[in-house]
């Protein structure tokens, strides 16, 4: 590619967000890198890595106690992007903090924990033990609030997308956070998103990510039912960045300081992003078909590189 | 007690397409030059992409490695949907994105039991690699074919019993077995000095059949199971399987992801009473079902 003449940043310098200094501005988003250890044997040639000047590794959403997940089949592949329904499937915080975030710090993978719970009050007790654990470690960057996964049906509604909640979640983790960057992820499945990230900001999240996966449906037509179990799915992939621009649009327009997240797969698609004014973005599904996507896009947008 | 060797490290890089040619009715054998030298196991596979660099497919595909030397890398499919149509309008020069060798591969060759390798349709290149890499005399390899031109007797050598379910298109000058590979399988374990281990690789059927011969002669067994997946690489948790656990909790089994914990598992860690359950939603109040 060749960039546009108003792009001077280099995504692989440290930036400000919050109490952190971010090592880059070029992420992995959550549930699509797994916890960020899955690929650290894989190389590329001329010797790259997946890790290649990623700015923080998003790790996979992880939960209080372990979750099992939905049945089979959880994803369906589309034209134009992939439909999920996970279930956030994850180790759990006990294990999480015992084997994989020292390994992530072994490993000096710059991380983001993504942590999701049912109540407001249960961001507060993770965030504490999470700090408890980790607070000699480098790497460790910060916490992303999963406050959007519409996956999880418990207690029947999507709690994240009420403003007075997510404020609460918010409100709840950020005093055990004194030194890490924290994040809010926000549905995109409201009319207006604005409120909540607002909610979220004057709670005090240095930045919210956005978006998460729209809800979608896929039928099989030979059986004329819903593709997944659970019916609805999280719709991810390039079809769904014109819909993340226009949210983080509408974000940085209301003055939140925003991480652009939604069908990132080119250096142009983050571009996009960046000419609305976020901070970093985080790459996603692209990452399903090659790990080595985010470390690409960071080295398109590296001036040494280009 | 199967001690599981070190994984080879992975690469991700593209492959020049040195061959794509039918090696019978329905099989197909890719070959690929790849851009760097890598290692595998028998049992490992690769996600492979037919249109690199193109957003024409969301996922790659997983194919079990049939063979790897330096940087030349084969494997056998099937036409089935989108992603393999497209592999076979692949042409000589073209290039393949490729990621591998992923998963956990078959137990290595550790003594002197026989074994049983049991593979049917595109299941063959995992047992096929095992035998080519640790077999000796006294193992026994059988083939499955739907018909005699199903199947690529090409790479079927004198150590390879076949079986077709329709014996239409058998060469005048090779035998196959009228039935199922896991009857032949048993009929050709018949009278040979056990335990040993039974390696299968095929639709769940097959793998079923194989765990219960496996089970009535007393042999170990381990299956490569076909999952459908989406990353290959263990990120995405869209290929799981039921596995046993024996926890200090009331669980009884757990989700394992099919690309890095397995795709071969020990036949008696699957739980079979949850794997492969049809898992199809009620139809809605707008299907056609619930219309008059």
């Amino acid at each position: 590619m060749t960039p546009p003449a108003w792009w001077r940043t280099d995504p692989t310098e440290p930036f400000v967000l919050g109490p952190r200094v971010m090592p880059g501005r070029i992420w992995t988003a959550s549930g699509c890198f797994g916890y960020g250890l899955s690929a650290h044997d894989v190389t590329a040639p001329g010797g790259r890595t997946p890790y290649t000047g990623l700015g923080a590794v998003v790790t996979k959403t992880v939960t209080p106690t372990p979750r099992g997940g939905n049945p089979m089949p959880r994803l369906a592949e589309l034209p134009t992007g992939a439909l999920n329904s996970i279930g956030l499937e994850n180790v759990g915080l006990d294990a999480f903090l015992a084997d994989t975030l020292p390994e992530l710090e072994r490993r000096g993978v710059p991380t983001v924990v993504s942590l999701a719970a049912t109540q407001p009050q249960e961001f507060g007790s993770m965030c504490q033990r999470l700090a408890a654990v980790a607070a000699g470690f480098d790497h460790w960057h910060g916490v992303e609030l999963n406050l959007s996964c519409p996956n999880v049906a418990e207690g029947g509604h999507d709690f994240g997308s009420d403003p007075v909640t997510v404020a609460a979640c918010v409100a709840a983790a950020r005093p055990h956070l004194p030194d890490r960057a924290l994040l809010a992820k926000i549905t995109p499945n409201v009319a207006r998103i604005a409120p909540l990230a607002l909610a979220a900001q004057e709670a005090g999240v240095d930045a919210v990510s956005a978006i998460n996966t729209v809800v979608g449906l896929e039928v099989d037509l030979t059986t004329g039912r819903p593709v997944l179990p659970r019916r609805f799915g999280g719709y991810s992939g390039p079809g769904i960045l014109p819909i993340a621009l226009a949210k983080v649009d509408e974000l940085v327009s209301s003055g939140v300081t925003t991480v652009g997240v939604g069908g990132i797969s080119t250096g142009d698609d983050a571009l996009r992003f960046f000419a609305l004014g976020v901070v970093s973005v985080q790459v996603g599904t692209a990452l399903m078909r090659d790990p080595m996507a985010a470390a690409g896009i960071a080295a398109e947008l590296t001036p040494a590189v280009r | 007690m199967h001690h599981e060797p070190q994984r080879p490290a992975g690469v991700c890089c593209t492959g020049r397409v040195t061959a794509n040619a039918a090696v019978s009715t329905g099989l197909i054998r890719l070959d690929l030059e790849l851009e760097m030298p890598a290692e595998f196991l028998p049992g490992q596979f690769a996600m492979l992409n037919p249109q690199p660099g193109s957003a024409a497919f969301v996922f790659n595909r997983p194919f079990s490695i049939y063979g790897i030397d330096g940087q030349a890398v084969s494997f056998l499919y099937r036409i089935v949907g989108r992603g393999t149509a497209a592999m076979g309008e692949l042409v000589g020069e073209d290039r393949v994105g490729f990621m591998g060798p992923l998963g956990r591969p078959f137990p290595v060759r550790e003594d002197d039991r026989p074994a049983l390798l049991l593979g049917g349709g595109v299941g063959l290149p995992p047992v096929a690699a095992w035998l080519e890499r640790w077999g000796r005399d006294g193992d026994l390899a059988c083939f499955g074919a739907r018909d005699g031109g199903d199947a690529p007797w090409q790479l079927l050598d004198a150590r390879w019993g076949v079986s077709v379910d329709e014996v239409a298109g058998v060469p005048e000058n090779r035998t196959a077995f009228h039935g199922r590979v896991t009857a032949l399988g048993a009929d050709r374990v018949a009278g040979v000095k056990g335990p040993g281990l039974v390696l299968a690789c095929g639709p769940v059927p097959l793998l079923k059949a194989a765990r219960d011969l496996a089970r009535d002669i007393a042999w170990e067994c381990w299956l490569s199971l076909e999952e459908h997946m989406g990353c290959g690489y263990g990120v995405c948790k869209g290929c799981v399987v039921p596995v046993r656990v024996d926890g200090p909790d009331d669980r009884t089994w757990r989700n394992a992801t099919c690309c890095d914990e397995g795709p071969v598992f020990a036949a008696a860690d699957i739980a079979w009473e949850r794997y492969a359950l049809p898992s199809v939603p009620e139809p809605g109040p707008g299907t056609m079902e619930a219309k008059p």
